[in-house]
């Protein structure tokens, strides 16, 4: 900073910093006198210096040191700074301004509900306010550090100065201007020197004035920047408020314009000038013909078969994936057991609705007397206020689910005989049974006699 | 001015009788308020589930109060601190009752241990009933009380060994003035932190969060660090001035340092209003049955006004009001803060353990059984102060005040510590 102007001004006289600590060089004098500028060699020593010079009755000094003094405003009679008091009315507005913010953006100009929480409600918005405090917080923080110190000075005539551009490595500097009315350079020089400094010089101004300031180039480009940086916020503010022939800029056109039709929009190459077509008479789109009636719609003959179609194999990866399907699109209403006890019958019983759903696996009810294409056709295409599901579930998978349906019937009533024998050893302990489930009069009950290593013994306390 | 200062001459820093008399009046006081405590716990007429409750609180409390002292020890070596190093040995000396009060905890360890099951509900043989408690069902290896007595243990060894540790060798360093001594000591900070910080957390997981066993929160031990920080530095802004008030320390200890202890205090009276809103914000959004029963039972009948009662007296009031440098230099406003957080920390615990109190009683099959805290309709718990929950607690304090004065013996400052001059000389900008 400092040694801008090194080419013309004189170098300095005698000082250099390792004399008798009384330096008495009247070097830059190339215009009036400015102030005097002092170098103590320690921090401390620099705020004995800064309470002498105070004591002495100046005011119009500053001490200058590479990092924060301890003690140095109480030794230079500065009263404390209302930094705190502006950080905490900024951070107060902050609070207040983002929580205005959320309570006009969630709760007033656009109601949103998330999470099933009210559009205004304040634990919601404590994160934001309490972002907001923090960031309005720092930045006065930080700008009214910048303001109240009346920085950036990017010019200043102790920069005039050599010993000046070591503040910020390693000098502890104390300089008293002219303008104070206990100047005197002779006796300010002695009090400085007194006070232990190892090197005192007198700074001068610039002969010439229009060099005391900052160069005009040093502002023009500030100002030119600035302007400049603002050229984008006015393009945008023009756009958003006039109206243009010229097309939109595309900073992409390949992606913008890509070579394709999308749905509905026009087309020069039909008649009608639309680029969707319809389907052509006579024809059927690939993969759509269901001429099957009875894999696609559960007839035979013009009857409910009571089989599978042809082309399915009932195997027990067929079941399972019956099962699979079922758990995830009719356990919600029929239960995981299919006996019409899902979550949403349960829920809606605990809130007193009445809403029955049909028992899929009791043997005695409508659904197992079904024939499976009926069954089929129910999952197809619903029954009562049951929606049908042939758009979610592909027709093999609602065969896949009349099959274990059907599955689910034969287990209802089972007994220890329908497991085979050499699988019985697996059975895990059963669960209790949710609802009375009296054997049916046409089961045959099983031997008391017989050895039954998994047979459920009654449950001794307890219930689900 | 300058950077550096010696000890003033004149500085009476030897402990001399303080010690004794402070052993004395704290176990005076225990005597007597643990002794009417015992009276009125064992006339409560609930087979003494009052009393162990306000037991466990209290207890709580004197554990935090030294968790937050021990805490700046460490840190003082960790971060290469200055001017702790004036209120280092007191601070070491309150560490020094960590073994007095993990002997005092036996008091209801040892109960939980031998059957007691008024206290833990884990303990209750109906915890245990799969149906009833399905997931508490799966924690009951960690919840057992054997296990649970091991890791007390572990916890009085840790605690005890970390607090004698950095105390003997500070000792060491008055004596011989090794300045490798503080170099040995910042070694060993960084594991010891660790430890510190995993004891800390398991310990509040166990003694306190453990009253509410069906309940999940991950930050409840980072919480209960915050609220035990506050109630640290509280005590230990009191117990400076209790020396000082003695003539002892007059001239090393000023307004720069309890400065410092005050900002402590205000940074966790912020941090423990923050990790507590960031455990309720989370269990709000959330929204699931097993996190936000716990808050059911404290934003509902009548905890709700304790619950208020916190937001306003253990963060808005003290945080608004401690903002101010001044009021944190000013000692008798910095006191009046100490005192009015080291209540609030204790309510705090309190609010922490008590909603936890009635237990519910269910029929499952027409057998009755205990279905423990945080059920029923939330108009039946009750707040209920009693005498034994200050009884107890004050009766702890006056415990913790003779383990203390057990340790307060010698000389109160390290006197050969290498960065004594600088913290003598201590000014904050």
């Amino acid at each position: 900073m400092a040694t801008h102007d090194e080419h013309e001004t004189p170098p300095p006289a005698a000082d250099d910093g390792n004399g008798n600590g009384t330096g008495t060089g009247d070097g830059y004098g190339d215009g009036a006198l400015y102030g005097v500028l002092a170098e103590y060699d320690t921090p401390g020593e620099l705020v004995d210096a800064a309470r002498k010079v105070r004591d002495a009755g100046y005011t119009e000094f500053d001490c200058f040191s590479p990092f924060p003094v301890h003690g140095i405003d109480e030794a230079m009679g500065i009263k404390r700074t209302i930094l705190p008091v502006l950080i905490f009315c900024g951070g107060f507005l902050g609070t207040i301004g983002g929580l205005f913010l959320e309570w006009w953006m969630n709760a007033h100009n656009w109601p949103w509900i998330v999470s099933g929480k009210p559009t205004w409600s304040i634990p919601a918005n404590v994160p934001i306010g309490f972002e907001t405090t923090i960031l309005m917080s720092v930045f006065t923080s930080f700008f009214g550090m910048w303001i109240l110190n009346k920085l950036p000075q990017v010019w200043h005539p102790f920069f005039r100065l050599d010993r000046f551009a070591r503040v910020t490595d390693d000098a502890f500097l104390l300089g008293i201007e002219a303008r104070d009315q206990r100047f005197d350079l002779e006796a300010t020089k002695k009090l400085l020197a007194d006070a232990g400094a190892i090197a005192i010089e007198p700074c001068y101004l610039e002969a010439d004035p229009a060099r005391r300031t900052m160069p005009k180039w040093i502002l023009a480009f500030i100002v030119s920047s600035t302007a400049f940086a603002l050229i984008p916020f006015a393009i945008a503010a023009k756009a958003r408020n006039s109206t243009s022939t010229e097309p939109h800029l595309h900073i992409f056109p390949d992606m913008d314009f890509q070579p394709k039709y999308k749905s509905d929009t026009a087309c020069d190459m039909f008649p009608d000038a639309r680029c969707n077509r319809g389907e052509l008479p006579g024809t059927i789109a690939r993969g759509s013909l269901q001429a099957d009636d009875t894999l696609y719609r559960g007839l035979a003959d013009g009857q409910w078969t009571t089989g599978f179609p042809r082309q399915l194999d009932i195997n027990e990866a067929f079941v399972r994936r019956g099962q699979n399907r079922f758990n995830i699109y009719c356990a919600p209403c029929h239960g995981y057991d299919g006996r019409g006890q899902g979550a949403v019958p349960q829920r809606l019983a605990a809130s007193g609705a009445s809403w029955s759903v049909r028992n899929l696996a009791d043997p005695a009810a409508t659904p197992a007397k079904m024939p499976n294409g009926q069954l089929f056709n129910t999952i197809s295409n619903g029954f009562n206020t049951m929606m049908g599901y042939a758009q979610q579930l592909p027709h093999i998978d609602r065969w896949a689910i009349v099959a274990y349906v059907r599955a689910l019937q034969r287990s209802y009533n089972a007994t220890i005989d329908d497991v085979p024998a050499d699988k019985r050893g697996n059975m895990p302990a059963p669960p209790m049974p949710a609802a009375p489930a009296a054997p049916s009069s046409s089961t045959p009950s099983t031997s008391p006699a017989s050895p039954a290593p998994a047979t459920p013994a009654p449950a001794t306390g307890g219930a689900p | 001015m300058s950077l550096t200062k010696s000890l003033h001459p004149d500085e009476k820093y030897k402990a001399g009788k303080l010690g004794a008399s402070l052993t004395k009046i704290g176990g005076g006081i225990a005597a007597v308020f643990l002794g009417v405590s015992l009276i009125l716990g064992g006339t409560h007429g609930d087979g003494w589930k009052r009393f162990f409750h306000a037991y466990v609180i209290g207890w709580s409390y004197i554990f935090s109060i030294l968790v937050g002292v021990l805490w700046l020890v460490i840190l003082h070596h960790l971060a290469r601190g200055r001017w702790a190093t004036a209120v280092r040995r007191i601070c070491e000396a309150m560490t020094g009752a960590f073994p007095l009060v993990f002997i005092a905890g036996l008091g209801f360890v040892i109960p939980v241990l031998a059957g007691y099951d008024n206290l833990y509900y884990w303990t209750h043989h109906d915890a245990h009933d799969a149906v009833l408690n399905h997931h508490l069902h799966h924690k009951l290896g960690w919840l057992s009380p054997e296990f649970f007595a091991v890791r007390y243990v572990i916890y009085g060894i840790g605690f005890t060994a970390l607090a004698s540790y950095f105390a003997r060798k500070s000792r060491e360093q008055d004596e011989s003035g090794d300045p490798k001594i503080s170099e040995q000591l910042r070694i060993a900070s960084g594991p010891a932190m660790i430890v510190y910080a995993l004891l800390t957390c398991m310990a509040a997981f166990d003694i306190l969060m453990s009253f509410a066993p069906k309940w999940y929160s991950t930050i409840y031990g980072v919480n209960f660090w915050g609220s035990a920080c506050v109630g640290g530095f509280a005590a230990l802004a009191l117990m400076v001035l209790g020396i000082q008030r003695t003539g002892r320390l007059t001239h090393s200890i000023n307004a720069e340092h309890y400065h410092d202890i005050g900002k402590w205090m205000f940074a966790f009276t912020f941090f423990w209003a923050y990790t507590a809103f960031s455990q309720f914000m989370l269990q709000w959004y959330g929204n699931m049955p097993e996190e936000t029963v716990w808050y059911k039972y404290r934003l509902f009948g009548e905890w709700q006004w304790v619950s208020i009662a916190m937001l306003v007296g253990f963060w808005a009031f003290p945080f608004v009001f401690l903002l101010s440098r001044w009021t944190k230099r000013i000692v008798p406003s910095l006191v009046f803060f100490a005192v009015w957080q080291l209540v609030f920390h204790w309510l705090d615990i309190y609010w922490n353990v008590m909603p936890q109190y009635d237990w519910q009683v269910t029929t499952i099959d027409k057998v009755a059984l205990n279905a423990g805290p945080l059920m029923g309709d939330t108009a039946l718990h009750h707040v209920g102060f009693s005498p034994v929950d200050v009884t107890v607690w004050i009766g702890l304090v006056g415990l913790l005040l003779a383990g203390i004065g057990r340790k307060l013996k010698g000389n109160l400052i390290p006197v050969k510590d290498p960065t004594l001059p600088l913290a003598l000389a201590h000014e904050n900008l």
